[in-house]
């Protein structure tokens, strides 16, 4: 697993430099000297690395995708921890910041955590209390509403 | 000039430039523990505050508040492993890793008491250099920056692991660093580079969101997966006599912690370099140190020597940072840059007058810089133990909180739901890395360097042809570089024939 996470970021980042050399053969000199002086040893050594996965005769059977958990409840919490980013994001961008803190919080400590109806509650509370307080009502930052609510500013 | 040395501290002590200066010890005390809430943002915000101060009151607020900064960061990057700082990500690699084991009593100890060692060593510098920094400051021009950008990048293969295959990777990921520091509109044609036909890529990748995706998603997935709290099953041992090993190993390696808070001094003096290169620059040399490949495979692993670098440089910088700042009007950072705006709000010019006039002025800065440290190093003692508790909390209590800072921190650089997009990016590269084996460190070095490098090479140049090449301090420094790459070889080549 380690080494099939080694081919895959090499074979991303060879496409990546790869797309980022081509493009930069249209540029002017002064744009496109450092893009290839740095592009070009970038790819040549994503292709090292893949080559040297691709020859070695190592078996790799035996990495863990952690050290305390199974192969697969690692994968399916890893899954699950990448699914609560996501869902998060998604829902700053459909309700904006300030519902979507204590929506994340109320539904990660309930669904995720187990806790009680009440100490989710409280505990939901007390912090968005302190992210708005902080955040809102003394810094003003400018968190802007959701999508639903018409605040989509990209 | 004693005098004034003396007449600086009075003026701190009194009873109201003490009173703005404790403000600012608490404003930056929490500013720095949230991620996001970047020093010169809040400096920039505290700003309109010092209208009605006088200069000694507003500066012992203003720098108070800065000084501290940087400090409380080290703490939430050591405890949660995400950066509280974008100044303070590199003591995650060690710090996180020693909170992990159990030791985040020693970890905060090192970093504290480095810390506060960093501080002094950079008001020292700055009492004693500025009457002396200014040919230092003006032998500098283009194509020493750019050198000193190379010395830095030449770090990589420090903080690559042993061997050809670590040291492949190191590069790979230093590469990719670079690669991406181009992204963004070129400073010399205008052409809009990797910018996918987006407005948002038009100014470059932002650190912050880059940083947070890089090293706090992965640690977020990581407490998910144990299902525990951030230390886990590990002994806590005593926090306080752990904390006091701590303090200990800085005075056994205080030859290393004098020599990092020199390298921040130096940085910070340096224009044009940015804070977040200090702290990287001291962990590759901090990882140099090691004398065998065994034990520079342990930085990464919660070796105290990554901790104390870091956490010495990043003090050490705001008082090499100052001197350019008041010497000469030529800020060094943007947190600088912000604070000359402050001097001349109060009708302060920059420069000889600082040196002459308002010397007992510039002094109470020195003080301040002191004071504010060695408060804040005291406090965070004091509340160790309710601090290190925070990594015996179950995970899942945990998790939602730092996910909305790392978010908020993310959003809060540009105000853009694009920053999100891009610490997930980041975060997922981060999380593949680590599964990878490959070191992150490299890339950040490469991609904080990378735009400077560039920048200085064309003025280089464009204003001396190749001959830059043949400056005297262009050869020191190339000499450097190319020790610093040849010596991990160097001593792995040692290490053979000795065994």
């Amino acid at each position: 697993m380690a080494n099939r996470a080694s081919l895959g970021l090499a074979i991303v980042i060879m496409l990546v430099s790869g797309c980022g050399i081509w493009s930069a053969l249209a540029w002017p000199l002064k744009a496109k000297l450092f893009p290839l002086v740095i592009g070009i040893p970038l790819f040549c050594l994503a292709l090292a690395e893949a080559i040297s996965i691709l020859l070695a005769k190592q078996k790799s059977d035996d990495f863990r995708l952690s050290a305390d958990q199974p192969n697969d409840v690692a994968l399916r919490r890893t899954l699950l921890a990448a699914g609560w980013a996501i869902g998060f994001f998604l829902a700053i961008v459909l309700l904006g910041f300030q519902i979507a803190v204590p929506v994340l919080l109320f539904a990660y400590l309930r669904l995720q955590g187990k806790e009680s109806w009440v100490f989710t509650i409280v505990f939901t509370a007390a912090v968005w209390a302190c992210f708005y307080g902080l955040f809102d009502l003394l810094l003003h930052l400018p968190f802007p509403a959701g999508a639903l609510f018409g605040g989509w500013s990209g | 000039m004693l005098e004034a040395f003396l007449e600086g501290l009075g003026l701190v002590l009194q009873w109201k430039a003490f009173g703005f200066m404790l403000a600012g010890i608490f404003v930056g005390f929490w500013v720095g523990l949230l991620p996001g809430l970047g020093g010169a943002t809040t400096l920039a915000l505290m700003l309109p505050f010092i209208y009605n101060m006088q200069p000694v009151e507003a500066f012992a607020f203003l720098l108070g508040m800065h000084s501290v900064v940087a400090t409380t960061g080290d703490i939430t990057s050591i405890l949660f492993g995400v950066p509280g700082e974008a100044t303070t990500a590199a003591i995650i690699l060690d710090g996180h890793a020693m909170a992990k084991k159990g030791e985040a009593g020693r970890a905060l100890g090192a970093a504290l008491a480095s810390s506060l060692v960093g501080a002094l060593i950079g008001a020292a510098a700055l009492a004693v250099a500025i009457p002396i920094v200014r040919p230092l400051v003006l032998t500098f021009g283009s194509p020493e920056l750019f050198m000193l950008a190379v010395v830095g990048l030449a770090f990589i293969a420090g903080l690559s692991s042993g061997g050809a295959r670590g040291m492949l990777r190191g590069f790979l990921a230093g590469c990719l660093g670079l690669f991406l520091a181009m992204v963004g509109q070129d400073p010399q044609a205008g052409v809009a580079r990797f910018t996918l036909d987006t407005m948002y890529l038009w100014q470059g990748l932002d650190l912050v969101p880059v940083l947070v995706g890089l090293f706090a998603l992965p640690e977020i997935i990581e407490l998910v997966v144990r299902g525990t709290s951030i230390a886990g099953d590990a002994p806590s041992g005593d926090i306080s006599k752990g904390a006091l090993q701590g303090v200990k190993d800085v005075f056994r390696h205080w030859w290393l912690t004098v020599r990092c808070g020199l390298i921040g001094t130096f940085i910070g003096i340096t224009p044009g370099l940015g804070g977040a290169v200090a702290q990287w620059m001291a962990y590759g040399h901090a990882a140099q140190s090691a004398r065998t490949a065994e034990e520079r495979k342990k930085f990464g692993e919660g070796d105290v020597r990554g901790v104390l670098g870091p956490g010495a440089a990043c003090n050490s910088k705001e008082g090499g940072a100052l001197i350019p700042t008041i010497a000469f009007g030529v800020p060094g950072s943007t947190s600088m840059a912000i604070l000359l705006g402050g001097f001349f709000l109060l009708g302060l010019v920059p420069g000889p007058d600082m040196l002459t006039k308002h010397l007992p002025v510039t002094f109470s800065l020195v003080w301040t810089i002191v004071l504010a440290n060695i408060i804040t190093v005291g406090a965070c003692f004091l509340l160790l133990n309710r601090l290190t508790a925070l990594t015996r909390i179950p995970g899942h209590l945990l998790v939602p909180v730092i996910l909305v800072l790392v978010f908020i921190g993310s959003f809060t650089s540009n105000s853009s739901y694009a920053d999100i997009v891009v610490t997930l990016i980041f975060g997922a590269v981060g999380y593949f890395m680590v599964l990878a084996g490959w070191p992150r460190a490299p890339l950040v070095l490469g991609l904080v360097l990378g735009k400077i490098a560039e920048n200085y090479l064309y003025i280089s140049m464009a204003r001396y042809d190749f001959e830059w090449l043949t400056r005297p301090v262009v050869l020191v420094l190339l000499a450097i570089a190319i020790g610093v790459i040849a010596y991990p070889a160097l001593q792995s080549w040692r290490g053979r024939t000795r065994g």
